[in-house]
């Protein structure tokens, strides 16, 4: 088995150098949905961190034990439960936040950064390392996020977390609230980070 | 083959074992989650009978004065909410649900008529699946309010009770503001309680005056 990764390595990969949003593009219907509205972004957020964090350390904790074979199958019952538990627990003390988020919650049992961790980095790796891998991933996702509501909500509703930040006379950008208004910003970022911070492949493809 | 039992029994005791501990959360806040809609519906009902009081914080406060102030009949298959005054004896008005089909989903709502069934006393949305910012925004005040106090009456020969126009360009008095931008929604609010209010018009409130 090989030496897992420094814990300073795994944060680096998720933040940055492995992004799920950014780099790897996954995770996107969820960056799309609820990135209208920085509050939902937070929820949203918070609960992709306990699950991502969550289901890797379990599946991690159980990998010497899963035969192979059915390997999907328990991933896909471990992640179900965290989100379950996560769709309860807002339900219960978050109910005008749960209504805000509408299915996205349930969701997140299909976000692929989550099934993704598990395969590529718990499934092989000691349950500590799987854990810190799985916060990294799920901040670096955070971030992004958050930063493509940050642009959202201000011009989609002139506020931000509610509170109003644009002069009187400003004219909501609609198209920001709605899908496209997303890819916009998700693409402008994409480009961004590709175009001024690109990866060793990245820089192949380019030359190429 | 005996790996493959393995794999089986495996899988079976992982499976009991999560599910056990998601019933055990689900059971431990059933209750909650059971009195958040609770009181939800409540806030909703009261609100929309303009009794003041509605909009407290504390749900045992709005609880409280559900109980005293609002009665739950069934009438031709339709739950009323009958509204007191103060005094207990007067009735204010009725409430009940109203819902159908929205753009993305259905609209479940609830919406207050006056005790002689002449006008509205108000409406609110409880649950929607509309675009936020957009179809979203019929749970707005600006939206609600218009409702207040709009004459209803049994739909004759292609009229309507009330007409969603762009915004602005209303003239009649039972001529509202669409939303601009959901159009789709507009249309579905203006069909079902055009639909809903005639019905309860010509069904329920018939049946409740005969007794």
């Amino acid at each position: 088995m090989p030496k897992p990764p420094k814990n300073i390595e795994i944060f680096k990969a998720g933040l940055w150098k492995d992004n799920p949003v950014l780099r790897q593009i996954l995770g996107i219907c969820s960056t799309l949905a609820v990135t209208n509205l920085m509050v939902n972004t937070l929820v949203m957020n918070a609960g992709l961190i306990f699950t991502l964090s969550m289901s890797s350390l379990t599946v991690s904790l159980l990998r010497t034990y899963t035969p192979l074979r059915i390997r999907m199958m328990v991933q896909t019952l471990i992640i179900a439960s965290y989100v379950i538990i996560v769709d309860i627990v807002i339900k219960a003390y978050l109910p005008s936040i749960s209504e805000a988020l509408g299915p996205y919650v349930g969701l997140i049992i299909t976000n692929c950064i989550i099934m993704g961790r598990c395969e590529a980095f718990a499934r092989n790796n000691p349950p500590l390392a799987s854990f810190l891998d799985g916060i990294a991933v799920a901040i670096g996702y955070a971030l992004v996020l958050m930063a493509i509501a940050l642009v959202r909500e201000p011009l989609g509703f002139g506020t931000l977390l509610g509170f109003r930040i644009m002069p009187d006379g400003f004219t909501p950008w609609t198209v920001m609230i709605m899908a496209p208004g997303a890819f916009f910003m998700l693409g402008l970022y994409v480009w961004i980070i590709r175009a001024f911070f690109p990866q060793t492949q990245e820089i192949q493809n380019q030359v190429k | 083959m005996k790996k493959r039992l393995f794999s089986i029994a495996y899988m079976f005791f992982i499976t009991l074992c999560f599910t056990a501990v998601v019933s055990g959360v689900k059971v431990l806040n059933d209750e909650r989650i059971e009195n958040n809609q609770k009181a939800k519906l409540q806030r909703i009902i009261l609100s929309v009978l303009q009794i003041p009081g509605s909009n407290d914080p504390s749900d045992d406060k709005v609880n409280q004065l559900f109980e005293t102030r609002i009665k739950s009949i069934q009438v031709e298959g339709t739950t009323l909410y009958l509204g007191y005054a103060e005094d207990a004896k007067t009735i204010l008005g009725y409430a009940f649900p109203i819902g159908g089909p929205g753009f993305w989903g259905p609209i479940s709502g609830m919406v207050g008529v006056d005790s002689e069934a002449s006008k509205l006393l108000g409406i609110a949305f409880y649950k929607h699946s509309e675009t936020p910012g957009l179809g979203g925004r019929i749970t707005e005040d600006w939206f609600k309010d218009q409702f207040k106090g709009l004459p209803i009456f049994p739909i004759e020969a292609g009229k309507k009770i009330f007409y969603l126009k762009p915004e602005g360009t209303g003239e009649a008095p039972n001529e509202l503001d669409a939303i601009t931008g959901a159009t789709g929604t507009s249309r579905s609010v203006e069909g079902f309680l055009n639909s809903e209010l005639d019905r309860y018009l010509r069904t329920v409130w018939k049946s409740l005056k005969k007794g």
